[in-house]
């Protein structure tokens, strides 16, 4: 455990780094205004991965990441205002960027699989954003109807 | 994640290095927008990143090494993610919970992506890819869960990466047309229509609410406060929703299809007879 621990770290701080380089470039926000949001991003991350590894439920570290993250920012709870404060100092575009640059080396590798997914995917991708739009709007409509909101 | 020493991906100097050097230029050159109707294409610093990325692998700088080390770093780096995600939402939970029932509820028309793309995925010959693809609209917390969940080169990380960069692209654009449209040529309300617009994302809301207050002027503050309290709690609760109902239920359909398709192979009525 302490092994991987050290291990998350050295990644996160790498990857932090690259997220730093670019919310300096893309919103000018120098590195060390951005610094203790990271290290909070980074303390939640590295939290939430110990507990996928040491809890015994199926939930994947995503989900106790964002629920710990809320949890810490939530208005009244001690400290929320430093955790909002210090992470609005980087943007979400800032983490995406990276992950992206990273995404795109790492999938030269399954390039022949990716090109597969080709036309296809297109279609599907279109059918999946006409389906959660039309799905919304329908049961929106039958609850404002039935609240008499419309 | 452990299928690649973690102590080598971090002495990968020449990957982070390129990995930096990309994100400084792609972020220096910004964003663009183009105009197509009434919507707009965005052009963001990840997507260069992302396909400048992909088009070094095809050079002597990156090696099939370099890339299978950079798996780590996304994983990593989604977790990073989804606690920014986490601490955007905390601050607004007040008026999260004030949105009230309607919005919680319009959250489950994200199910009809499912019903509308898995069956077409799975008969455009999509097998495992079907579930990345149509578990959800594939937004960053998607992203993450797939990734985690399965890997990023799994099957079904390819799929919500191929939903995921055309959401990117195009996702604002086309909602943006389609919304316009369905408002005036369906009975249903423009304002069901502003709640359809929280997906989860910022341009795509823009998008989508932008073009029905183009052809509702009047409703312009409704469409906004509903469009925006749907994109929250979208933001807030998609990753759960997905957890808990979108991919368990995806799975499960997905199972019962190709169950469904093999017994008719079995019974010697192939897919052509």
């Amino acid at each position: 455990m302490l092994k991987s621990v050290i291990e998350w770290t050295w990644v996160l701080a790498i990857f932090g780094i690259a997220a730093l380089i670019g919310n300096w470039f893309g919103m000018d926000v120098l590195p060390w205004q951005a610094i203790p949001g990271m290290l909070v991003l980074m303390a939640v991350s590295l939290v939430g991965l110990m507990l996928e590894k040491a809890l015994p439920f199926s939930m994947p570290a995503v989900g106790y990441i964002g629920i710990l993250a809320i949890l810490i920012s939530l208005p009244g709870v001690p400290g929320s205002e430093y955790v909002v404060a210090w992470t609005s100092q980087i943007g979400i575009l800032s983490l995406a960027t990276p992950i992206l640059a990273y995404a795109g080396i790492s999938v030269g590798s399954n390039w022949a699989d990716f090109r597969q997914l080709g036309f296809r995917s297109f279609l599907v991708a279109i059918l999946v954003f006409l389906g959660t739009f039309l799905g919304s709007a329908l049961i929106a409509e039958v609850i404002l109807r039935w609240q008499g909101i419309i | 994640m452990e299928k690649v020493e973690l102590k080598s991906v971090i002495k990968d100097w020449r990957l982070h290095a390129i990995a930096f050097i990309l994100v400084a230029i792609t972020e220096a050159i910004g964003l663009f927008s183009i105009s197509v109707g009434p919507g707009v294409i965005l052009l963001l610093p990840m997507l260069y990143a992302f396909f400048l990325g992909l088009g070094l692998y095809f050079t002597p700088l990156i090696s099939e090494k370099n890339a299978k080390n950079a798996e780590p770093l996304i994983i990593l780096g989604v977790t990073l993610l989804i606690a920014k995600i986490g601490v955007t939402i905390g601050p607004q939970i007040e008026a999260i919970i004030a949105a009230g029932p309607a919005l919680l509820l319009q959250e489950l028309g994200n199910l009809g992506t499912i019903f509308l793309a898995l069956p077409l995925a799975v008969l455009l010959g999509f097998r495992r890819e079907s579930i990345g693809m149509t578990h959800s609209i594939a937004r960053e917390p998607n992203v993450g869960l797939i990734v985690n969940k399965f890997g990023f080169s799994s099957p079904e990380g390819r799929g919500v990466m191929a939903v995921y960069i055309f959401g990117t692209v195009f996702g604002a654009v086309f909602l943006g047309l389609i919304s316009g449209l369905l408002a005036t040529a369906t009975p249903l309300h423009p304002l069901s229509f502003a709640m359809a617009s929280g997906v989860g994302s910022g341009s795509m809301m823009a998008a989508a609410s932008g073009s029905l207050i183009g052809a509702y002027p009047e409703l312009e503050e409704q469409i906004v406060a509903f469009a925006g309290a749907s994109n929250l709690l979208s933001l807030s609760t998609g990753l759960y929703f997905s957890i808990f109902i979108g991919l368990p239920l995806t799975e499960k359909l997905y199972s019962i299809m190709m169950r469904r398709s093999e017994r008719k192979i079995a019974k010697g009525g192939g897919p052509n007879a």
